[in-house]
């Protein structure tokens, strides 16, 4: 319990400067001035949603190989956490293209593979709430999740083959050209805050997990004494 | 019993099955139909347009198409629990997996043979010339199509709004498969065709990823 | 600075976002070990 405040002030803290730093430390950028800033939770978001997958993919296939009901835990978590960082990415790319581009969105690669990974991960979830049978639903998650992860590469590869063709405003011109070192250490800041916050959100959620597994069992376990009597009899002369 | 013998039979069973009624190749060949007319009238496209937008119309018939005609290969089995008698039989579960995925694939080839050459009547698009190209175009995208549909077809069978579901899955998924799709049949529709070597190696790159997962995760797609 | 609205939304985004999941999982988790404390005292008076 000691922990986990402490751990919630620290990345509270992280919070607080990064976006501060982001903000105002930060040197303005030559054509974008201001609005760039957004790149700093922009592409944390971006690396946190992609470790948020990837530990989905793990999970995934040690339930396969366990069926320990833990690593299915571990999946929900991932899924969850990933498909938040990743509405996050959604949401502040528009805000972006906005006041740059004056449109909304645009189906360039990295937004429209990121809508797609949106897509993917929230269908994992729809799925797992469709599957009754506690067993069944953590096989076959686990199986369209390994099937989902191995489509993310072929998802970005393609979408970048295909938008190289035919060329679309690219939000992100900015970062590729040489990273000022200020802003290559606002940058990694801003990473730390948001996978810290990410890693925080995905183990509350398999705590949270982990304890629904556990209230299921001790429900199971009182209606199997409840239907067998002589059980309760038992247990009252041991 | 052998692996090829038992896909052998088991293919078997799904094309007499189907062949019986046809009517899951008759409806979904009507819903591909449908959905090309639907374009027409949706756009009203001009000649020119056709021509651009032709070969994401056609994919994306074949994939709604598709979806829907994926759904029964488990779903039906369902009813009278015919798959528990499979998995009692003496057979790997790869064999009962790509028997159904070898039946689908031969069924969604049907529909598109009958699709693309009315597809070039209605949109006044010439195949001569790259007929051979654009078979190899629909081979693959119908290997990732029926690959990955069938084993979604496995999960949804399991859940509830399984109509709704099969479709949710798997077009996510195909997203990659749709975009090398089209632009590999778009190259080939033009003044001067040349089947672009990228997207081809694309759709082959998408269906050994598939294939092989699906081999090695057969075992618990099929499992009680 | 520029467009200053936008990239005040943004950042509010990102945490209220995260602020809004982190307590729904929050409210979540202290009705669950409730309904646990519940369930294992019913089985201790079985």
């Amino acid at each position: 319990m000691k922990g986990r405040i402490a751990s919630t002030v620290f990345v509270a803290a992280l919070i607080f400067f990064a976006g501060y730093a982001a903000l105002f430390i930060a040197p303005d950028e030559k054509t974008m001035h201001a609005i760039q800033r957004i790149f700093y939770f922009h592409l944390p978001s971006w690396i946190a949603m992609f470790t948020a997958f990837s530990v989905v993919f793990v999970a995934n296939i040690a339930y396969l190989a366990t069926r320990k009901e833990k690593w299915d835990a571990l999946g929900v978590a991932g899924a969850e956490a990933g498909v938040v960082c990743c509405t996050i990415g959604l949401a502040t790319g528009p805000l972006w293209a906005r006041p740059v581009w004056g449109i909304w969105w645009t189906w360039d690669a990295r937004l429209t593979t990121t809508f797609i990974l949106w897509l993917l991960y929230l269908s994992y979830l729809l799925l797992r709430g469709l599957l009754d049978d506690p067993e069944k639903k953590a096989t076959l998650s686990a199986i369209f999740g390994i099937f989902a992860f191995l489509d993310v590469p072929l998802v970005y590869v393609s979408n970048r083959l295909w938008r190289t063709q035919h060329p679309q405003p690219v939000i992100l011109g900015g970062n590729d050209s040489g990273l000022d070192p200020t802003m290559s250490k606002v940058l990694l800041l801003c990473v730390i805050a948001v996978m810290g916050v990410m890693i925080i959100v995905l183990l509350d959620r398999y705590r949270l997990e982990r304890l629904r597994h556990e209230f299921e069992e001790l429900r199971q376990e009182i209606e199997t004494r409840s239907l067998a009597p002589s059980s309760i009899l038992e247990k009252e002369s041991a | 019993m052998s692996t090829t013998r038992a896909m052998a039979i088991l293919l078997a069973k799904e094309l007499r099955l189907e062949f019986r009624t046809r009517e899951l190749l008759s409806a979904t060949i009507v819903f591909a139909l449908v959905i090309v007319v639907l374009f027409s009238f949706a756009f009203d496209p001009t000649a020119a347009e056709s021509r651009r937008y032709g070969p994401g119309l056609l994919w994306i018939a074949f994939l709604f198409a598709g979806s829907l005609m994926l759904n029964p290969s488990f779903a039906r089995e369902q009813t009278n629990d015919t798959l528990d008698a499979l998995r009692m039989a003496p057979i790997s579960a790869f064999a009962i997996l790509s028997a159904k995925m070898l039946a689908n694939f031969i069924f969604m080839s049907l529909v598109e043979l009958v699709l693309v050459p009315v597809f070039s009547v209605l949109y006044n698009v010439s195949l001569t010339g790259v007929a051979g190209r654009l078979i190899l175009v629909l081979v693959l995208g119908t290997i990732g199509l029926t690959v990955t549909g069938t084993v979604f077809s496995a999960i949804s069978s399991h859940a509830r709004m399984r109509e709704l579901l099969l479709p949710l899955l798997l077009l996510p998924i195909l997203t990659p498969l749709l975009i090398g799709a089209v632009e590999a049949t778009a190259s080939l529709l033009v003044d001067q065709p040349e089947l672009d070597r990228t997207w081809v190696a694309l759709l082959a790159g998408f269906d050994i990823v598939f294939l092989t997962a699906s081999w090695l995760l057969c075992d618990y797609l099929i499992e009680e | 600075m520029k467009n200053f609205q936008y990239l005040f939304t943004a950042w509010m985004v990102v945490w209220a976002v995260f602020f809004v999941y982190e307590l729904s999982i929050a409210q979540r988790l202290s009705r669950l070990r409730d309904d646990i404390e519940g369930l294992k005292r019913q089985l201790r008076e079985k």
